[in-house]
């Protein structure tokens, strides 16, 4: 019934309002780009940490392999940048192929080799120096194209595309969420064997996660090679890439869809417009203690706890409904 | 139907079933008992796919089934509950039954979850929480109903009665003998108490340190020597 009322509402002020309000603000359009472009990669981290139940910190590798791809495609076989947006997408799940064994790992251990992984992937980018420019890295990278006259190349064309590719992202996050899969994952968690036992293919639907995940984030990553032009190792395959997300995600919610979007929005801007004014160099600190101090205090996210105890301040005791309690 | 040929699970030292053969025939439903650790759940472990046997082999209607991951012989038609109950989490009951039809049926048939959920006598609970909303028997309800809702030819119930009070005990044993003339499967059924299988099995299979010591109608294997003796014997709770 809410939801009926706010997705239409969201569709207007995302795609309405937003661009011409912040039209001429290239500073704040750049933000919010930015902003949208860890929301992409939180909730593709989210969907792998939520309906695969696996812990990633390695997301870098995927978002690098994406841009990489993308930007190589581009400039070396002249595949039209959309094209090869999904391309590198596809890329970073051909990639995710390599982190397949790992799936057999539980927990932390599944989170620390996907690291490993991260890491040969950045030795990989920085070695082929004949493909990737090695640590030199790429330059003049294809911005968006013109389409039918509209120039996605601008501040406000990037942001639609974005935009654009995080709603779908939701949108299939969402289809998948309230699927029969979706439910078999969800249920795989507690116990993988209780959902064998009834005909899972548990691996198969885990390592499908892990490759739309991967995708995901591919794409995402393709996606800001183009709006920035330019490509090394050491950028492409940060850890940023990896923590940033993983914070916003689990400060929003990792566990609820809105959760890893606000998260990444609210996340940035206070690092862009807080953090980086206090601490000029090494601000990213400040997430390393905040994202410890979450996972001790509020592994579910910051935003599901708080509004946990506005609901217990606000309702009288005794109306409280275990079953809506667990958000979106 | 089921076709075990001198199976043998070994845990490290520990043989916990020891060259057991057993055949079960198209809708017979047998008994299985024996002391506790007598390796009858592993047994049903090594038929569903949750352990690899050291030795020996194993078929379902014709097909060798030691091969396939746990996953295929639920598709094959091998249904099984567990002795502790493992609802799906985060599910309803409802969706438990969907999830298991949907993936081990292979299609979903709402009007078959509903009549499996009246017939457990879940209708009222088929909108709760699986995993933290049920009594103990309404677990062990859901057990069977997930197993049935995959469309099984064969179940394997693991203690599906004990630890029940009476009440639901007789109630629960009755919902059984009317399961299996509905669904005209087979059964294979765990379970301590004599009166209780004697009751509900035309045959009973007894294992004891892992071997087959017994295999006949009631009267006859509980009044074998050497079947009282393990159960006097033997070390059960
Ligand atoms: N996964 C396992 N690893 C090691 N030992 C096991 C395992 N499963 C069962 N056992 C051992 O095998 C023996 C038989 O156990 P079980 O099949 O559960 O007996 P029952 O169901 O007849 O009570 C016991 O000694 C038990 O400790
Ligand atoms: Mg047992």
């Amino acid at each position: 019934m809410r939801v009926r009322v706010l997705i239409p509402l969201l569709v207007i002020v995302l795609y309405g309002v937003v661009p011409f309000a912040l039209a001429g603000n290239n500073y704040v359009m750049s933000i919010l780009v930015a902003a949208l472009i860890i929301a992409g990669v939180a909730l593709a981290w989210a969907l792998l940490g939520n309906l695969g139940g696996m812990v990633s910190f390695g997301h870098a590798a995927f978002f690098g392999v994406g841009s990489y791809i993308s930007a190589i495609v581009t400039m070396k076989l002249g595949v039209p940048v959309f094209a090869a947006m999904l391309l590198g997408g596809a890329g970073a799940a051909v990639a995710a192929v390599a982190v397949l064994p790992a799936l057999r790992l539980s927990g932390p251990y599944f989170a620390l080799a996907v690291l490993a992984y991260a890491h040969i992937f950045k030795i990989l980018a920085t070695e082929f120096t004949t493909i990737t420019g090695g640590a030199g890295g790429i330059l003049g990278i294809p911005t968006l194209p013109r389409v039918l006259g509209y120039d996605f190349g601008s501040k406000v064309g990037g942001y639609l595309v974005i935009v654009t590719i995080v709603l779908l992202f939701a949108l299939v996050y969402a289809r998948i969420r309230n699927s029969y899969y979706g439910y078999a994952l969800r249920a795989m968690h507690d116990s993988e064997d209780a959902t064998r036992v009834v005909g899972v293919h548990s691996t198969l639907l885990k390592a499908l996660m892990l490759f739309l995940s991967a995708f995901m984030t591919g794409v995402v990553g393709a996606f800001n090679a183009h709006c920035i032009n330019f490509l090394e190792p050491d950028y492409a395959f940060s850890s940023g890439w990896t923590m940033l997300p993983v914070v916003a995600a689990i400060f929003g919610g990792y566990r609820t869809l809105t959760g890893p979007l606000v998260g990444a929005v609210v996340v940035y801007t206070v690092d862009q417009l807080v953090f980086k004014s206090l601490i000029p160099s090494g601000h990213q600190i400040i997430f390393g203690v905040l994202l410890g101090v979450m996972i001790l205090f509020a592994p579910d996210g910051l935003i599901p706890l708080l509004a946990k105890k506005l609901q217990w301040v606000r309702q009288p005791r005794g109306c409280r409904d275990p079953r809506t309690e667990s958000v979106c | 139907m089921l076709r075990l040929d001198a199976i043998t699970v070994q845990f490290g030292g520990l043989t916990a079933v020891k060259g057991v053969s057993l055949s079960i025939g198209a809708q017979e439903v047998v008994g299985l008992v024996g002391p506790n650790g007598a390796g009858k759940t592993t047994l049903f472990n090594a038929i569903s796919g949750l352990v690899r046997p050291t030795a020996g082999r194993a078929s379902f209607e014709e097909a060798d089934i030691l091969k396939a991951p746990m996953y295929k012989r639920a598709r094959m038609g091998i249904g099984r509950t567990f002795q502790i109950p493992q609802p799906m989490h985060e599910l309803t009951v409802r969706q438990n039954l969907l999830v298991a039809q949907r993936f081990g049926a292979g299609r979903v048939d709402e009007a078959k979850v509903d009549e499996i959920l009246s017939f457990l006598h879940l209708s009222d609970k088929a909108d709760r929480d699986a995993a933290t909303e049920l009594s103990l028997s309404e677990l062990k309800a859901l057990e069977v109903g997930k197993a049935l809702a995959t469309d099984p030819r064969l179940l394997l119930l693991d203690e599906v009665l004990a630890g029940l009070e009476t009440a639901s005990k007789r109630s629960f044993m009755k919902t059984l003998t009317e399961l299996h003339a509905r669904y005209r499967i087979s059964i294979l059924i765990i379970e301590h108490d004599i009166e209780t299988i004697s009751n509900l099995c035309p045959r009973v299979c007894v294992l004891n340190y892992g071997q087959l010591i017994a295999d006949g109608t009631p009267q006859e294997v509980f009044s074998d020597p050497e079947v009282i003796r393990s159960y006097t014997g033997g070390g059960h709770d």
